[in-house]
């Protein structure tokens, strides 16, 4: 199908494959459509119909509560083109950046789930061929017999990853996240549609490193931090990652974290921050490298920050209270500007 | 102009802000900010998401969904943000807030920052037209007399002659300027075409008056060549894109 863009910068046009939603035949094509989530949640992808055919495959969709359907309102990321279209943005569009990895529909191979908490699980999916993406990237990942996808952050970063890692937190109700908990799921085949989102991370940044996560949202900033040790980021700048869970108990990750202070004891700093309960006794004597803090994470990042907000950008990932406060704390009290406050909206 | 009634100066907190609406159903953001109350329009334009939940430190307002910005005392768009409020005159008297709606010339980004006796010289040479849905404006080719500021509607573009047109892009804010070529003096034809796609309203201005106005005030006249210049470059880099 033709699919013809009016932005109100200038038209658009490219070419969708039969199954394949408007936002990532575009996004394939270069053409850098609005979007966030791209999973039919959080209603930035939403364009106007003027002419042709769509099919909405998920009706249900959250997002869909920010649009006026009767005026021909739809959400580009789930709707597919019928007939040739032509639709309506409301937004500046420009080409995406040569060299950016262009996102691309395809397969995966779930290869092994490991437990990480009572409710969070690690995921790793062998993509069809090789998979170059950016730092904080994610995939919008469709399992069988579920409608839609979700958005979730690659946990590593490598060049032309051959494993694409993931954190699942368990949602009750959530048929999704409860699919990936069964058991036996290893082997099954799932679609991928990434490398997405713009919450990126590259090192000739030159700022200082601020990473805010609450629960599963410290996914990307592990892609983050990895890239950041691998290229030895911090021997010229501060490193700041505050992980923010409900208690001890709902920690991970901890020897992974632990071994990036090992590298750069000097100028990376890690704290845990715990919402519920104050910190146990023995967290720093079993933890050595790493800090603790009672607090919700925004509240802990905020203490201890305090006069460290010059050159610096800030990575913000996890539940909406987490983020919405991070970034209140961030424009209100550290005054930073909001080109130095990245992240991407999932709900 | 009408005045009309928004609410109570007493109901908006010190250096807060309150959604508000009047009688004829119009949602406005009152901010106050030192000494002043500003009144904008409710709802972020970027996305539909109501401006009062966002983040307001007394002097910069911020969308909390995509970290727009803007300076309360003029709309004005500042870091991510991509266009201004919509702004409204306020008149306070005896503790209560009314607004008067301004005239699109004062909104528009290409008159911004010019003397205010200039500027109420070219609002008094504009006419106010309306002009049905479907109406064409000008055609490429035709000569060009005037430029245009969008007070309410929508305007599309097509450049490109009989069936091999593009789409050009759109004006939709009140305060938006199109036909600016009105302004350059070696450009005698428009270069597109320009319809109404819904019933509009819109100011239109002699382009060699606006000139003449500008002539007698330098400063102004700068400023506005400045800005038309950064209009132009814009065009050339959208056009130059894929």
């Amino acid at each position: 199908m033709k699919i013809q863009v009016n932005a109100r910068n200038r038209a658009y046009s490219f070419d969708s494959g039969e199954k394949e939603q408007v936002l990532f035949a575009g996004l394939r094509s270069a053409v850098d459509l609005p979007y966030e989530c791209s999973t039919g949640t959080c209603g930035t992808c939403k364009a106007k119909l003027i002419d042709g055919k769509i099919y909405d495959p998920w009706p249900e969709a959250p997002g869909r509560k920010y649009l006026k359907p009767e005026q021909g309102e739809f959400l580009m990321c789930q709707c597919v083109a019928r007939t040739d279209i032509t639709i309506e943005l409301g937004n500046f569009v420009y080409g995406l950046d040569p060299g950016a990895c262009l996102p691309r529909s395809s397969f995966g191979v779930i290869r092994r789930t490991r437990p990480l908490t009572h409710d969070v699980t690690f995921l790793e999916i062998e993509p069809d061929r090789p998979q170059e993406f950016d730092a904080g990237q994610f995939f919008a990942v469709g399992v069988p017999g579920i409608p839609g996808y979700r958005g979730y952050s690659m946990v590593n970063f490598e060049r032309q990853a051959k494993r694409l890692e993931f954190v699942i937190k368990k949602k009750p109700g959530g048929g999704f996240s409860e699919w990936l908990f069964n058991s036996g799921i290893e082997g099954t085949a799932v679609n991928l549609v990434g490398p997405l989102g713009h919450a990126t991370f590259y090192p000739n940044l030159g700022k200082n490193l601020l990473c805010i996560a609450g629960g599963s949202g410290i996914a990307g900033m592990m892609s983050i931090l990895s890239r950041a040790v691998q290229e030895r980021y911090f021997d010229q700048h501060r490193g700041y990652l505050f992980f923010g869970v409900r208690t001890m108990k709902d920690t991970f990750f901890l020897e992974e974290l632990s071994s990036f202070r090992k590298a750069f004891p000097g100028s990376l700093d890690i704290t845990i921050a715990l919402s519920d309960e104050d910190v146990p006794a023995d967290a720093a004597g079993r933890h050595p490298l790493l800090g603790f803090d009672r607090g919700f994470v925004h509240e802990v990042a905020a203490r201890h920050m305090k006069g460290k907000y010059q050159n610096l950008r800030a990575y913000l990932a996890g539940p909406p209270p987490a983020v919405d406060g991070a970034i209140r704390m961030l424009i209100v009290e550290a005054k930073l500007t909001t080109d130095n406050i990245k992240y991407d909206k999932f709900s | 102009m009408t005045r009309t009634f928004v609410c109570h100066a007493a109901d908006v907190p010190a250096n807060g802000m309150k959604q508000c609406e009047t009688k004829g159903g119009l949602r406005l953001l009152v901010a106050h900010s030192g000494e002043q109350y500003y009144a904008y329009q409710a709802i972020c334009p970027h996305q539909d998401v109501p401006l009062c939940e966002g983040l307001y430190d007394g002097s910069v307002l911020t969308c909390h969904q995509h970290l727009w910005q803007w300076d309360i005392k003029t709309g004005a768009a500042l870091g991510l943000a991509e266009a201004p409020l919509e702004y409204f005159e306020v008149k306070l008297e005896d503790g209560a807030i009314y607004i008067v709606p301004p005239n699109a010339l004062k909104m528009a980004e290409l008159f911004a920052g010019i003397n205010g006796q200039t500027l109420e010289g070219i609002i008094a040479i504009a006419r106010r037209e309306e002009y049905d849905e479907g109406t064409t404006l000008y055609r490429v080719g035709d000569p060009v007399e005037d430029l245009y500021v969008l007070e309410s509607g929508r305007v599309n573009f097509v450049i490109g002659r009989e069936d091999r047109t593009t789409p050009a892009g759109f004006m939709l804010r009140k305060g938006e300027v199109f036909g600016w070529a009105a302004l350059l003096d070696n450009q005698p034809q428009r270069i597109a075409a320009a319809t109404c796609l819904e019933k509009s309203s819109l100011l239109r201005v002699n382009g060699r008056e606006v000139l003449k106005l500008l002539e007698a005030d330098p400063a102004s006249a700068f400023a506005v060549m400045r800005r038309l210049a950064a209009l132009v470059t814009r065009y050339l880099a959208a056009s130059g894109a894929k």
